[in-house]
């Protein structure tokens, strides 16, 4: 296979990874898939450009591109602790089944999305140009600078969260809360504070994407669609598990990339679905999942 | 007066798809993201006999109902043996493949610009009928060993499987049933609006499906049924405040599902007793 | 039980409130001294920029008849209804239209897929339904009949795709051509089969011929192929956000070939690229040309009015009227069936997007030419009407 391909299938992977880590966050500490993730992707993105916006009068380029980033990264993140807060806690109170948790988070992320449509209509906008639309070429393959930029991010971003997750306090209090949150309670643990700072994390990451995609593919209230991508790469990867998650997006992006390239994009949904099919029936559990067994 | 009949043609025909939903989601407690690609299948399939092959239209509707059918088994064998979680995932993704489908076989279908030059067969009446026997036959089911045993599964899969219950065979049965009935809504859809296109079918619509369930209640048919009387001619009363409906309906089911989890009918059934109960004692209900 | 009782006297009078808004909300109350036109467009969709652009610039021209006196002595009152971009609403609310409003024209969005949806309906109701949408089917049925209540007012796409073609393999000496749209617009498609019909007969190539589908925003691949094929010129008649990242794409890859395309790549298309090296050698065809002097009335009164220049579909909305104005003067009555017939006889009117003719066999414009726009450094620049020799009217 084409060279030029695989870089361009790694690239798209990248972009999945950040988006299916997000989720596989919120699953593996409360065990449900988390559709309002892509709503709060779509509007961390229009935050971002807003801020963008206002301040380019004032800085350009490089800096402007690290101070949309952030700022979409922290209303990303207190966005998800108002999500948890509304959408989440009371139906943790009272003990609900994963089934509602599963329809309050598609139903937040039709609303995130249809605020987005009210406020800024159903046209799409495009971010400020940050970096001069650079491309690196070598020999016959190019890649975009973008792209490296958001390679490099998902990258750290990932290893931030695997070393906060697995050296830090917070990290054991989030996994002792995933395992068992009766227990991890009766230890002295606040499950609260621990879901609450998860979900901040999560938010961060949403911040992240959102702007990433937003570069890449223009700003439109649809974007958050992309949640979808992120969910088959958790899947793929092996639900609950983060770095699967990576490799399942990783995977997913090469597979999609060329796929187009030999059927066209046509058919590519289709066997996509077949080759998912095959694959969950073959190993459910994922590339590096666990295996829950299932009691309801 | 037109507009009355449209409305509630539509409404009609979403209570079918809806009714599907609640077997499959409802009483079995399986989470499908492509039922609205039944619709899709048996829509496209009746349009494409009466127009390319000129069957007449209710030999065109049972060959719709059956490749319904057939669609059904091929995603639900593979499925029922998935856990939950993936479940949504399939179909989902069987929902997408199937659009792509569509979109693809431009010679068959037309593809993206769709099929059109339709006529329009369905009429209130015809809806109205369909509602009915589809009702009736969910109400049977669900009353049935059949639906006490979907129950059991919805409850604790592990606990049914032990007491007996073939559970897969279960799960596919009621997904097979589900699939039939959406093929047929699909079928009186397409005779309505007399034109198709692939992007109507979205999993969109699956998942707004699933939320009038919920927000029905899912132990209660009649929580459903009302749910989608409300639910679908609610946007119309909206409408002057169009750009707000969607964000007042989300507003509305998650109100319901932090508030009243249980939905709002919970366990709540219309049935012959409780009528003959109001009639007996008049105004004091218990 | 209470609360039961409760939620389904609810229900019941929701479905009560439902059935009055239905009914008996009065049809904006029409004077008998008033010409109802109707106005369906997608005012909150998808395309929502371009159904409010027609709807201005349908009131703009009905502003200007109401002032010089209105149409036969009575003032036209506009009804404009959402279609949100979707065919079921705009199904009912075309119904609506027809049956409570009693709109005698109704006046349609530039999509062709509502255009398909609703012919035989409008056929059906007898109101005549002017329109953009380009695709033919919206005119003609697929065995070659027209339909009685369908009016296009802007070249069809077939006229269109050979326009774009004639001007690439004739005009540009373009003979290598690749082809890259989204297989699930109706739009896009009802162009590339005309144009690429055109283009082999006048002897060029389709070397490649790339798709993708609704969704897809990463079209590398695509290009790439398109890149290893050889061609010195891609067509790509596709929705302006597709557009704006396909040319971010192709530089990406290296692309250098120049683009050609549809409607979609006039304005805003350049701003939103936000980079003017990869808004350049870009071809397309645009209604209006703001040279001509036609235009400048209603440029000037839809500045004064917006603060802002209109785009091409304000002046489509505005012909579409100017049409069914014609129509009233040619039959001499604003009935519904009198309008259908003045419309098969509109003839050599000027518009602001041309000299407009419409055929009665096929309700299409005749000899509308459209004019050539390059896009160089996020610049627009007009290059004047142009016209295969075919089209041109005998």
């Amino acid at each position: 296979m084409n060279i030029q391909l695989l870089i361009n299938g790694i690239s798209l992977g990248s972009v999945y990874a950040l988006i299916a880590v997000g989720f596989a966050l919120i699953f593996n500490i409360l065990k449900f898939s988390n559709f309002a993730h892509g709503g709060l992707m779509t509007v961390t993105a229009y935050i971002g450009y807003v801020a963008s916006l206002f301040l380019r009068n004032y800085i350009s380029s490089l800096p402007l591109f690290f101070a949309t980033l952030l700022i979409a990264a922290l209303g990303g993140g207190f966005l998800a602790l108002i999500l948890e807060r509304v959408a989440f806690r009371r139906l943790r109170n009272n003990n609900s089944p994963v089934i509602y948790y599963f329809i309050s988070s598609i139903t937040m992320g039709i609303l995130m999305e249809n605020f987005i449509t009210i406020f800024a209509s159903s046209n799409f906008y495009s971010y400020p140009p940050f970096l001069p639309a650079s491309v690196i070429h070598y020999g016959n393959l190019s890649v975009a600078i973008p792209d490296l930029l958001m390679l490099f991010f998902s990258a750290s971003a990932l290893s931030i969260l695997l070393f906060v997750l697995y050296r830090t306090k917070l990290g054991l209090a989030i996994r002792t809360t995933s395992f068992d949150v009766n227990t991890a309670r009766l230890m002295g643990m606040d499950p609260n504070a621990v879901v609450a700072a998860t979900f901040f994390v999560a938010g961060i990451l949403g911040g992240l994407s959102g702007v990433f995609l937003g570069i890449n593919y223009t700003l439109y209230p649809q974007l958050g669609q992309m949640i979808v991508k992120g969910f088959v790469a958790s899947v793929i990867g092996g639900l609950g598990s983060i770095s699967g998650a990576v490799i399942g997006a990783v995977l997913l992006g090469v597979v999609e990339i060329s796929l187009i390239w030999v059927v066209g994009a046509g058919w590519a949904p289709v066997l996509i679905f077949f080759i998912m099919l095959i694959f969950l029936l073959v190993r459910p559990r994922g590339i590096s999942g666990i295996i829950v067994q299932e009691k309801a | 007066m037109e507009y009355l009949a449209t409305t509630l043609t539509f409404t009609g025909i979403s209570l079918i798809g809806v009714l599907g939903v609640y077997l499959v989601t409802g009483l079995t407690g399986l989470f499908s993201f492509g039922q609205a690609a039944f619709l899709a299948v048996g829509a496209y399939t009746s349009a494409v006999l009466f127009k390319n092959f000129g069957l007449p239209l209710p030999v065109a509707a049972i060959v719709a109902m059956l490749i319904g059918l057939l669609a059904g088994l091929l995603v639900g064998v593979p499925t029922v043996r998935l856990r939950r979680d993936y479940i949504s995932l399939v179909t989902f993704g069987f929902g997408e493949a199937i659009i792509a489908t569509l979109n693809n076989s431009t010679a068959i279908t037309g593809g993206a610009t769709g099929l059109s030059g339709i006529p329009q067969y369905t009429t209130l009446p015809v809806v109205a009928v369909s509602v009915i026997i589809c009702l009736a036959i969910v109400i049977s089911y669900k009353n049935s060993k059949y639906g006490r045993q979907c129950l059991a599964l919805r409850s604790d899969e592990l606990a049914a499987k032990s007491m007996g219950i073939h559970v897969e065979r279960l799960k596919l049965v009621t997904f097979l049933l589900a699939s039939v009935m959406t093929s047929f809504a699909g079928v009186l859809y397409v005779f309505y609006t007399t034109y198709v296109e692939p992007g109507s079918f979205g999993w969109v619509v699956s998942a707004e499906w699933t939320i009038i369930v919920f927000v029905g209640g899912i132990n209660s048919l009649t929580g459903a049924v009302v749910a989608t009387i409300l639910l679908t001619g609610l946007p119309e009363l909206l409408r002057f405040a169009s750009e707000w409906r969607i964000v007042i309906y989300c507003t509305i089911v998650l109100l319901i599902l932090n508030f009243r989890p249980s939905g709002m009918f919970g366990e709540y059934e219309f049935s012959p007793r409780w009528v003959k109960k109001i009639l007996s004692k008049g105004a004091k209900i218990t | 039980m209470r609360k039961v009782t409760l939620l389904v006297l609810c229900g019941v009078l929701v479905i009560a409130m439902t059935i009055l808004g239905g009914c008996g909300s009065n049809p904006s109350s029409t004077t008998a001294k008033q010409i109802v036109i109707g106005n369906l467009q997608d005012l909150s969709g998808p395309t929502s920029v371009l159904g409010n652009a027609v709807t201005r610039g349908v009131e703009l021209s009905i502003d200007k008849i109401n002032k010089q006196g209105g149409l036969n002595g009575s003032q036209i009152k506009l009804v404009t209804l959402d279609t949100k971009g979707d065919v079921q609403e705009a199904i009912k609310a075309f119904n609506r239209l027809a049956d409570q409003e009693k709109a005698v024209a109704i006046v349609g969005p530039p999509i062709s897929n509502i255009g398909i949806g609703l012919a035989s309906i409008a056929d059906a109701k007898k109101v005549a339904f002017v329109g953009s949408f380009a695709d033919p089917r919206a005119t003609v049925t697929e065995d070659g009949k027209v339909h009685p209540s369908m009016f296009l007012v802007q070249p069809s796409t077939v006229q269109y795709g050979e326009i774009m073609a004639s001007y690439a393999v004739e005009k540009l000496s373009l003979k290598k051509i690749a082809i890259l749209y989204d297989q699930s617009n109706a739009y896009a498609v009802s162009l590339v089969n005309p144009f690429k019909k055109y283009a082999q007969a006048a002897g060029a190539t389709i070397v490649s011929e790339e798709i993708y589908s609704k969704g897809d925003k990463d079209f590398r691949t695509q290009l790439s192929k398109i890149k290893d094929s050889g061609a010195d010129v891609v067509f790509a008649p596709n929705y302006m956000q597709e557009l704006v990242i396909t040319a971010k794409q192709s530089r990406q890859l290296g692309l250098t070939m120049p683009f050609l395309g549809a409607l979609d790549y006039a304005a805003p298309f350049a701003s939103l690229v936000n980079d003017p090296e990869s808004a350049s050698n870009i071809y397309f065809a645009n209604n209006y040309s703001d040279s001509e002097p036609q235009l400048a009335e209603v440029r000037n009164a839809y500045k004064v009015k917006y603060n802002e220049d209109p785009i091409n579909k304000v002046y489509l909305g505005y012909d579409q009227m100017t049409v069914i104005a014609e129509a009233i003067k040619l039959s001499g009555a604003a009935t519904a069936d009198k309008i259908l017939e003045g419309l098969n006889k509109v003839k050599d009117v000027q518009g602001t997007t041309g000299i407009l003719t419409i055929s009665p066999d096929n309700h299409q414009p005749v000899g509308l030419s459209m004019v050539m726009y390059k896009l160089e450094n996020g610049k627009y620049i007009d290059l004047g009407r142009y016209i295969p020799e075919k089209h041109k009217k005998q």
